[in-house]
């Protein structure tokens, strides 16, 4: 899911820069001053979360864990996603420095989409609450999938089958995802439901 | 939450990949002996990069050769001819996986000594490193250090 250095062109490589900041200072600002260690801990997984491989058929693929980052963060997901993409890339390698702001899009967009759509899900009942941690877990995946491919594109001018390409290679990981995410989400609301934004009555 | 829970969080989160931890990036090594150029790919999990592009251009990118690593993940061919430039050699695994291998102009024709083998070893060792429980434990601990000083900042702002 990392794209590493050269691959990309300069302009879609600015464009992901510019829109990577913008996003992480919104994130910044819409962060509550009571929410930092959360975001904290969350970026902490996500960091973690790329060393784990799942090696299922021709696909050597890792967590990502940005379904669960967003779920829980909306917006602030993206500053945070961006520091742990910033150290992967400096201390494992993964992606290239200059393709940060790209990569960036790509795991951060879906993970904000999938906290307004599934966030009103959680808590009402704990088969809805696993079932929205599933479907966030693997539709974000899918989304960043579909995000790559769009990335690649031009470069490799032939968007179908290279994000056929990697949907297929990430299909392991978007059910892993949902069920790790599903099992955490269910867990979490009922041993620190602090973390979950729940609006409360 | 108290600091002693996000500290056990935090350790297990640590722990958990230590045995499973291999990087996802793509490597190639290539050299050269008796007027062959052999190229080796892999992902640093040690799986072989089948069916990977390789091309092989000049200074200048100039593309010089292409071809298609095998299912070992090796692919060789003989030097062209009339080269007067370093060589890069790279590897396109695909999905935006890509790495690169110089080779130095000199190289394409001196025959190697022990030395610059072991030297070679070396650095084809230190490509293949997973990460280190070390690095992991200094990322978490950046950013929570970025997290505790955002913390302050805002304090700061939040009593005015």
């Amino acid at each position: 899911m990392h794209i590493s250095e050269g691959v990309l062109s300069g302009p879609v490589l600015a464009s992901g820069a510019v829109l990577a900041m913008a996003g992480a200072a919104i994130g910044l600002k819409k962060i509550d001053y009571d929410r930092i260690v959360h975001v904290a801990i969350l970026a902490s997984a996500f960091f973690v979360a790329s060393l784990i491989h799942v090696n299922i058929g021709p696909a050597s693929v890792h967590l990502i864990l940005n379904g669960i980052v967003g779920l829980l963060l909306g917006f602030a997901a993206i500053p945070a996603i961006l520091t742990a993409l910033l150290l992967q890339s400096i201390f494992f390698q993964y992606g290239g420095l200059t393709a940060l702001g790209v990569n960036v899009v790509v795991m951060a967009v879906p993970a904000v989409l999938v906290h307004y759509l599934f966030l009103p899900l959680l808590g009402k009942s704990s088969t809805l609450t696993f079932v929205a941690g599933f479907m966030a877990g693997m539709l974000s995946i899918l989304l960043s999938s579909l995000l790559l491919g769009l990335a690649l594109w031009f470069t490799d001018q032939n968007f179908l089958e290279t994000s056929l390409v990697i949907i297929t290679a990430h299909i392991p990981v978007m059910i892993i995802e949902g069920i790790v995410t599903g099992f955490c989400v269910t867990f979490l609301l009922k041993v620190y439901p602090e973390i979950i934004p729940v609006k409360k009555k | 939450m108290t600091i002693k829970q996000i500290l056990i969080f935090t350790l297990i989160l640590a722990m958990l990949p230590a045995s499973l931890a291999f990087a996802h990036k793509v490597i190639i090594f290539a050299w050269v002996e008796d007027g062959m150029i052999y190229t080796e790919s892999q992902f640093s999990s040690k799986r072989k990069a089948k069916n990977a592009t390789i091309t092989i251009v000049n200074e200048n990118g100039m593309v010089i050769h292409k071809g298609q690593t095998d299912q070992e993940g090796k692919y060789s061919f003989a030097i062209p001819e009339k080269i007067d430039s370093d060589l890069i050699v790279k590897l396109d695994a695909g999905t935006g996986h890509q790495a690169q291998w110089k080779i130095a102009k000199n190289e394409l024709v001196t025959v190697h000594s022990a030395n610059d083998v072991q030297a070679a070893m070396k650095e084809k060792e230190m490509l293949e490193e997973s990460p280190s429980i070390l690095k992991i434990i200094t990322g978490i601990g950046i950013i929570f250090l970025l997290a505790f000083t955002m913390k302050f900042l805002k304090r700061k702002t939040f009593q005015k």
